[in-house]
């Protein structure tokens, strides 16, 4: 008698939970309205789009705020808030024509005055965002539908740069106290939006669910079909892609490489591949007198040699890499940005070939005809796949002798690492935020200088007198002809020293419902203004 | 009794502070905040500033002072990633974590308990054998296996439960429930589950060793022996002799619970505690961090605390000893 009781309690108990369930199917959405719902790794931490010049940031908020320009599929420069633009005919600058007509979310007109504002809040003491800024001496607002921004010299790629520079309302900011971007603790332009763009903030709850709803006044032609679309962050990626195979999740980016067969077995489901703008690379302590992490070498480092940084480029076998650690997803890459973007050195376009035998041709030249070993450090959670890509690197590098100690770091101590010199070889990722050949220049080859805002991440410290010279021109040239020889000397120049070796082209893997249609922009940034669900 | 907990309170704060020392010391390791706040281009004199103004160039123990008075002052500070008040942050995560252990917990005890009467009261019976089979299973398979597993089951190929988060939620003042909102308990049934497994295993052969002890001693016996109706002996005398340890463990469990749901938080994008934990660490979120270690130390010590207490409500013998 108690025995079965009990039995049948511990039954009952045991599928309570489960036999409930069933009869709980019934769909909670309404009929007609479309939900789209997407899901990314990461938050963004802020809506303030002038605190943190971040792409989880900058890409998100592109969808609520606008600037005076943006970039459309192909990613070329179009007008946005700006209809039309024209160089200074007096001084150097750029006369931009306001778009008349333009409200923001709450009401407010857009007018020149909150193009000065942003400018202002933009470059403030607690903005992220100054770099935009740096060539910029002053706005001038000419009447309330033009503005001029001056620089200091001719400054051609001035519009390309400003495309996520975003404009937000200056009588907004100011009724809500938010006239700079939050230093200790937030203030309201961090979890609410006032832009211009097609999409509304309606709700947000930072880390759990972020609610926009299309902007009905907008001025441009809607080309999405979507009433309400909703963000979650999924930090856990096996858990994201579950989602997305039961049909609670429409969009899913990224998923891992692994799981693309699977994705694309799945009935219902495409897996969206294409090309980010972003290049692997390996680099080098060229200013490093010795190798920190040799057992066999001391007092020199044989990294500062030429013809030892070749043979490490010689050795590596990309296209391996690319068919098995990334899938066949990577392209190889042969400069510092992805062919195809603002001037790509088409001339410098060859890769140096996969040759071990002159590899270790070159080492013995060099002095090293047995290799010798050192130090490679990897981050283990930036890039796709960075810690295995590394770990072929590794053997790779053993077939010629060379002896990589691999060490890999979560990249919230990595970079602290590479600025403290702990390296003899690293890996980079480095995506163009201009989409143009000048960015990784600046950032990667110049000379480091902290007053110039030069070779910030060089960490290296690769000094090449040519390329500090050529670098200013580059950055004002006007004519393309001229600037692109420019462009290709310094290429050549990155070449011929094997400054870094660039690897691949990484790729960008989505996955989503069948049901939808959209616009996979090369910078990762995910446009709602391109979304369809049928 | 008063004098006692007096006693205990007071201790606590040491174990916090200790808590806060041990946390503050490991957070140099933890990586370099001002880089997870700025964007690439951000230079690096500008990431200087900002690391002067925020104190992390500060000596150690300035900053660790700085830290214990603020957090005496009920300063909790300022989240370095999203600039929110970690106070709030910590208000808003703890609904979720609680309800998901309280459903957690529920499920454990309304299954373990009988589980064991019943493996205990049965040993090479049918039913028992494959209910300690299972438990097998349940002890041996790691948490965010066991979630993915019942996601992949119940939300992907069954499409019954949802995969992922809370879903729908209602608000009572600052505290969100699941279990109140229509619907709602769907979201949390998966999660729950797979929280409840390792604890349900753990409670149910308690509950069945210390039934199978009590059940030799002499009273039972002699209950059984003078014709007491066996429920009435099982039930009524000997489950409650057994419960006493199991109250302990099940006490300090439920801590555990709270504190560590962090894989099963992961696995569900559980929007609670552990999950707050697990991205103030991937971004190194220090004043979250500091201020969650010292939180659930002192959840810790009061359940600790709890515990001790229902121990000698429960057990006479325990008031008796201490003179009371």
């Amino acid at each position: 008698m108690i025995r079965k009781i009990m039995t049948i309690l511990v039954l009952i108990a045991l599928i309570a939970g489960t036999a409930t369930a069933t009869g709980t199917s019934e769909s909670d959405s309404q009929s007609t309205d479309v939900v789209f719902r997407w899901a990314t790794t990461t938050d963004p931490q802020t809506m303030d789009p002038h605190a943190v010049n971040a792409a989880p940031v900058l890409s998100f908020l592109n969808n609520i705020y606008e600037g005076l320009v943006r970039r459309n599929e192909q990613m070329d420069i179009e007008p946005s808030l700006a209809t039309s633009w024209e160089p200074l005919s007096d001084g150097d600058g750029w006369r931009f024509f306001l778009r008349e007509g333009v409200t923001f979310h709450n009401g407010d007109a857009f007018t020149a005055d909150d193009v000065l504002f942003s400018y202002e809040r933009g470059t403030s003491e607690t903005s992220d965002v100054t770099s935009w800024f740096a060539p910029v001496t002053d706005v001038v607002v000419v009447d309330d539908f033009t503005v001029d921004i001056l620089t200091s010299a001719p400054n051609p790629l001035f519009p390309d740069s400003i495309a996520n520079w975003m404009i937000m309302s200056r009588s907004w900011a100011e009724e809500n106290a938010s006239t700079a971007p939050a230093t200790d603790q937030e203030n309201f332009a961090t979890r609410n939006a006032n832009g211009t763009g097609p999409f509304v903030l309606s709700s947000r709850s930072p880390g759990v669910e972020t609610r926009l709803v299309p902007n009905t006044a907008w001025w441009d032609d809607l080309e999405h079909n979507l009433s309400e679309a909703i963000y979650t962050p999924i930090e856990n990626q096996s858990t994201a892609l579950s989602a997305l195979l039961s049909g609670e999740i429409d969009l899913v980016n990224p998923v891992p490489l692994q799981d693309v067969d699977r994705v694309e077995a799945a009935p219902g489901f495409t897996v969206l591949g294409g090309l980010e703008t972003r290049v692997i690379m390996l680099g080098f302590g060229h200013e490093k007198e010795q190798l920190d992490y040799s057992t066999d070498v001391t007092g020199v480092n044989p990294f500062q040699d030429v013809r030892v940084r070749q043979a490490v480029y010689q050795a590596i076998n990309v296209d391996d890499i690319i068919n098995v650690v990334m899938r066949g997803q990577a392209e190889p890459a042969s400069q510092l940005l992805p062919a195809g973007l603002s001037g790509y050195s088409i001339v410098n376009d060859d890769r140096l070939p996969y040759d071990p035998v002159a590899s270790r041709r070159l080492l013995t030249e060099a002095g090293y005809p047995n290799g010798f070993s050192f130090g490679l450090m990897c981050p283990n959670d930036r890039y796709l796949n960075d810690e295995a890509v590394c770990r072929a690197v590794t053997s790779m590098l053993a077939d010629v002798g060379l002896q990589a100690e691999l060490t890999t770091h979560p990249v919230r101590n990595y970079w602290g690492e590479l600025r403290e010199d702990a390296y003899d070889m690293y890996l980079l990722g480095w995506s163009p935020g201009t989409f143009d050949a000048e960015h990784p220049i600046r950032f990667l080859v110049s000379t480091p200088n902290e007053e110039a805002r030069l070779g910030s991440w060089n960490y290296g410290g690769y000094s090449n007198a040519r390329v500090d010279e050529l670098l200013p021109e580059i950055q004002s040239e006007l004519d393309p002809a001229t600037r692109q020889a420019q462009i290709d000397e310094i290429a050549a120049i990155i070449q011929d020293d094997v400054v870094y070796v660039p690897m691949y082209t990484q790729p960008l893997i989505w996955a989503m419902a069948d049901s939808v249609d959209l616009v996979q922009r090369p910078d990762n940034f995910f446009m709602l203004r391109w979304v369809n669900v049928n | 009794m008063g004098f006692y907990v007096l006693r205990r309170l007071s201790q606590s704060v040491f174990v916090m502070l200790a808590v806060a020392f041990l946390a503050f010391a490991l957070f140099r390791f933890a990586g370099d905040p001002v880089m997870q706040m700025t964007g690439v281009e951000t230079p690096p004199e500008q990431q200087q500033a900002i690391r002067e103004q925020l104190g992390l160039t500060d000596p150690f123990v300035a900053q660790f002072t700085r830290f214990v008075g603020e957090l005496l002052r009920g300063d909790f500070g300022f989240s370095f990633r999203t600039r929110q008040p970690v106070a709030e942050m910590i208000r808003d995560a703890l609904p979720a974590t609680g309800e998901l252990g309280l459903v957690a917990m529920a499920i454990s005890l309304l299954v373990g308990i009988p589980a064991g009467m019943l493996t205990a009261l049965r040993p090479k019976g049918f039913a028992s054998q494959s209910v300690l089979l299972m438990t097998l299973v349940g002890v041996s398979l790691p948490t965010f296996v066991t979630g993915i597993v019942l996601i992949f089951l119940f939300g992907v190929v069954l499409g019954w439960l949802p995969t992922f988060g809370r879903g729908q939620t209602v608000s009572i003042g600052w505290w969100t429930s699941n279990l109140l909102a229509r619907g709602g308990w769907r979201s949390l049934i998966l999660p729950a589950l797979s929280l409840a497994l390792y604890q349900l295993t753990l409670t149910m052969r308690l509950v069945r060793a210390q039934m199978m002890e009590v059940l030799r001693t002499d009273h039972i016996r002699f209950a059984l022996a003078r014709g007491v109706p066996r429920w009435r002996v099982y039930v009524r005398h000997a489950l409650p002799n057994s419960l006493i340890p199991v109250m302990t463990v099940i006490g300090l469990q439920f801590g555990g619970i709270i504190a560590f749901s962090i894989v099963t938080e992961s696995v569900f994008q559980w929007p609670g505690l552990g999950l707050l934990l697990l991205r103030s660490i991937r971004f190194v979120d220090v004043p979250v961090m500091s201020v969650y270690l010292v939180f659930i130390g002192l959840l810790f010590v009061i359940i600790n605390l709890a515990v001790d207490l229902l121990y000698a409500v429960v057990d006479p013998r325990v008031r008796i000893r201490s003179g009371e």
